[in-house]
């Protein structure tokens, strides 16, 4: 099981660098969007290989929170950009 | 749950491949953020490779240990509607702006044009700006 998530890291490392270099505000709010799921989805993972429920609580509320407040912070964009 | 219909081997072989393809969906939807194409292009193909390869995998994790199926299915749902409802707020925010500053554009051509017309220019800067901010 662990090579899925050493292919998961790889694939990680895609947005990571991609938020690292891009200027556009919104192209790195895409690259934010992408870590968040794929992060939350590695913590599921790991939670279902040492069978243990705290972790994958955790996984769930990245997964849906990031998701919201990443929602939120992309009005905010939205607004400041705007005025 | 129990899927002791299906032996264990077409179970862990069931649950690689989801995972494998779900893998493969990661890796074709994340690779385009590399080039140089349009926010729009690559939030299309990463809101769908991430969507559609997250629900993969956590299907692959959930014949693997269907002990922990109420996590998983909870996770299955909030990955379902969170991140589609996130890839429109996205498109929705960040095409919004062109179209933001075109009709300002066009309130100042039309307030400067009524200016010289001797039009009551209010009128009509303020109808513009309150469709604009009927749009947010």
């Amino acid at each position: 099981m662990s090579w899925i998530l050493l292919v998961m890291i790889g694939i990680l490392l895609i947005p990571i660098y991609e938020s690292a270099q891009e200027e556009d505000v919104w192209q790195r709010m895409l690259a934010f969007a992408s870590i968040s799921t794929k992060a939350s989805l590695m913590i599921l993972v790991i939670s279902v290989l040492r069978d243990d429920w705290m972790i994958g609580l955790v996984g769930v509320l990245i997964l849906s929170l990031g998701n919201a407040s990443l929602m939120l912070l992309a009005h905010i964009l939205r607004r400041v950009n705007q005025s | 749950m129990s899927f002791s219909v299906l032996g264990p081997a077409v179970l862990s072989g069931l649950s690689y491949g989801c995972m494998g393809i779900g893998l493969w969906f990661w890796l074709w939807g994340t690779w385009p953020l590399l080039g140089d194409r349009s926010v729009l292009y690559k939030l299309h193909g990463l809101s769908v490779s991430d969507t559609l390869g997250s629900m993969l995998i956590i299907l692959g994790l959930l014949w693997k240990i269907p002990r922990e199926w109420p996590l998983l299915i909870l996770a299955l749902i909030s990955l379902a509607i969170w991140n589609t409802v996130l890839g429109y707020v996205l498109a929705y925010c960040s095409a919004g702006n062109g179209e933001l500053a075109e009709r300002q554009a066009l309130a100042r051509a039309l307030e400067s044009s009524a200016a010289g017309n001797a039009l009551a220019p209010d009128t009509i800067s303020s109808d513009l700006t309150g469709e604009v901010s009927h749009d947010g």
